[in-house]
């Protein structure tokens, strides 16, 4: 890619613990790119698709998505995303939440989502997971966004 | 549900009562008007004899008032003409009053009034015989006095007294004939009276037996729709309350599944930051020992304690206690996805089943030196995943808990029993007070002592289970002795009995 832009993170999580405690993890696995923090649906499609410096104005992202939003249910985001006339459907979409029923897991996989984490409440698994992530997104390439 | 018309059906008994009675009357009708007919006729057949009776002491009376008449006529003739046939005559009129009186003593020898009479009679005419021989052979002088005097014959008086006699004796017959027409006539009024009111009698039993009958029947028939109104009444009521019985347990299902989710959430938090804590601490455990090793200035002893000592301590209470309310969410999560999951029917050979269980414990059964015998065991329709686990969870906990010191011993035996199936896993392990039997199917309920892993959660899931699947499961157990689990299902069970 001729013109490489770093890639902002977008983490849709409310519980500002969780958050907190991937931010460390990624930062701790060396990651330092940007992270857009929102606590709710609403606001973080705002972002997304309308925002000046939001992916699709402003370069590649990769984008954290809790399934337990207080406005909206996280699959209706991932649909949204990964929706044939979204401009960020290439994006990639890691959804990080507790639940760990196989057939919710099985809709966001068929719904587009790229990588399915369940939280667990053992942290050194969680932390494992949350670090072999940044590593990950330090090796992938993310594309831009649709112009279209 | 009420209905006065169900209700109206236990005055049946008593309409059945009235109809049986009424019955009853009107064939006591019957026999008394049948026994009234045969009375009334044998008293008929008694009057109508004593009629005849009466006319035929007439007729005799007539025929002794004319046999003497012709007597006297007789006599009178032989009187005046001196004829000598007038006494062949009279001989034969004689012999006829004669022979006729006795034949009126041999009739009227029950009435004492008219024998008295018949005795007068008797001697009139003896008199009268004895004045006519006297008589016989006047001639001349006397007989022209006799002719003279004849007014005041002794022989005209003597017919006379007779014939007043006979009179009497015919108006008191007739009177007695009267009496006895009277009397027949009465009985024949009897009869005829009786006759109506047994036949009214009789059509008003008849009336009233089919009135109530039919009453009955209507009745029978209206408690039979409503009988039937009601059954299906009844299915509905019941189909409603078992789906608001799905209604609510799916409920349940629900709010267990989201409290165990939501309830994740902070834990991850606690767990999270705990790890975090210790990260940082171990930090500054690494700063004291560099510290320590370069020679600086060492903080108090107080708070080397707490670095080294509390806050470890305290941190690993948090985490122990997090893992284990994980563990426990976990389980509740696990029952709610339970009881979500889509069960499907299929024969199940569940000897082969506990054959499976028993091969995959065979490691732990070879550790503790168990004798695991499966007998033979019914087939059923289940679901399989589901039985499975409750069979299995049954044969882990026989072979969990042994009795120490003893030789591991469980059976698995099983049989069909009205339509049901049932296995039993009898074990001769350490076993459950009386007290603890029920108790160790509630959720995070444990029996005994508290040496073995677990949660107290297998037998709360296998009987929640058992019961989704038609099924139940109970206990027998004696404490040191042993305990049997006997699962029961049923044959065949069908999906969407349970699944609302």
């Amino acid at each position: 890619m001729p013109d490489q832009k770093p890639v902002n993170i977008v983490m849709i999580e409310d519980d500002e613990g969780h958050a907190r405690l991937i931010e460390k993890n990624i930062r701790r696995a060396g990651i330092s790119n940007t992270i857009h923090h929102f606590l709710d649906g609403t606001s973080a499609l705002e972002f997304l698709y309308d925002a000046a410096d939001g992916p699709v104005r402003n370069g590649p992202a990769l984008v954290l998505l809790d399934l337990n939003l207080p406005d909206m249910s996280g699959t209706d985001i991932l649909a949204k995303l990964k929706a044939d006339d979204s401009s960020l459907r290439r994006t990639p979409v890691v959804v990080l939440t507790t639940t760990d029923d196989k057939v919710e897991i099985q809709r966001c996989y068929d719904l587009g989502c790229n990588v399915y984490i369940t939280k667990p409440v053992n942290y050194e698994n969680f932390a494992d997971a949350i670090r072999q992530l940044g590593l990950f997104l330090s090796v992938i390439q993310v594309p831009d966004p649709d112009p279209a | 549900m009420e209905s006065a018309r169900l209700s109206a059906l236990g005055r049946d008994t008593r309409a059945n009562r009235l109809i049986i009675l009424l019955l009853s009357v009107g064939f006591a009708a019957l026999l008394a008007a049948a026994a009234t007919a045969y009375y009334v006729q044998r008293q008929n057949e008694a009057d109508a004899q004593l009629v005849a009776h009466t006319l035929a002491v007439e007729a005799n009376l007539g025929a002794f008032a004319s046999a003497t008449e012709r007597m006297e006529t007789a006599r009178r003739g032989l009187i005046l003409t001196q004829n000598p046939q007038f006494a062949a005559i009279m001989d034969e009129a004689e012999a006829r009053s004669l022979s006729q009186l006795s034949d009126l003593e041999a009739l009227i020898s029950d009435n004492a009034e008219q024998r008295a009479r018949v005795a007068k009679l008797r001697e009139h005419l003896t008199a009268y015989r004895h004045h006519y021989r006297s008589t016989l052979g006047l001639r001349g002088a006397d007989r022209e006095t006799l002719i003279a005097g004849f007014a005041n014959d002794r022989g005209v008086l003597e017919v006379r007294a007779s014939r007043a006699v006979v009179e009497a004796m015919l108006t008191d017959e007739l009177s007695l004939l009267r009496e006895r027409e009277a009397r027949q006539q009465g009985t024949q009024r009897l009869f005829t009276l009786s006759l109506i009111a047994t036949a009214i009698l009789v059509l008003v039993v008849a009336a009233a037996t089919l009135l109530l009958v039919r009453r009955n029947l209507v009745d029978l028939r209206l408690s039979r729709a409503e009988l039937r109104r009601l059954n299906e009444g009844l299915e509905e009521l019941v189909d409603a309350r078992t789906g608001e019985l799905k209604r609510a347990n799916a409920e349940i299902q629900r709010f267990a599944y989201i409290v165990s989710h939501d309830l994740r959430s902070p834990l991850v938090n606690v767990m999270g930051f705990t790890a975090e804590l210790e990260t940082a601490r171990k930090a500054i455990a690494g700063y004291l020992e560099r510290g320590d090793a370069e020679g600086w200035q060492a903080p108090d002893a107080a708070t080397r304690l707490a670095i080294e000592e509390d806050l470890p301590e305290s941190i690993g209470f948090i985490r122990t206690s997090t893992q284990k309310m994980d563990r426990l969410i976990n389980a509740i999560l696990n029952l709610s996805r339970q009881g979500r999951r889509t069960l499907a029917p299929e024969r199940l050979e569940l000897g082969g089943i506990v054959g499976g269980i028993v091969d995959s414990l065979q490691h732990r059964i070879a550790e503790t030196g168990t004798e695991v015998t499966v007998e033979e065991l019914p087939v059923v329709v289940n679901d399989r995943v589901a039985v499975e686990q409750i069979l299995s969870n049954l044969v882990e906990n026989a072979l969990k808990y042994l009795q120490p010191g003893r030789a591991g011993l469980i059976r698995v035996t099983g049989g069909t029993d009205l339509g049901r199936a049932w296995v039993s896993v009898i074990d001769n392990g350490r076993g459950i007070e009386p007290r603890d039997h029920e108790r160790v199917f509630d959720l995070f309920r444990r029996s005994g002592v508290q040496d073995q892993q677990g949660e107290g959660i297998g037998l709360a899931h296998a009987r929640a289970l058992a019961y989704r699947l038609g099924g139940n499961i109970e206990i027998q157990s004696e404490l040191g002795v042993g305990s049997t689990f006997r699962l029961i299902l049923p044959l065949v069970w069908q999906s969407g009995v349970e699944d609302a």
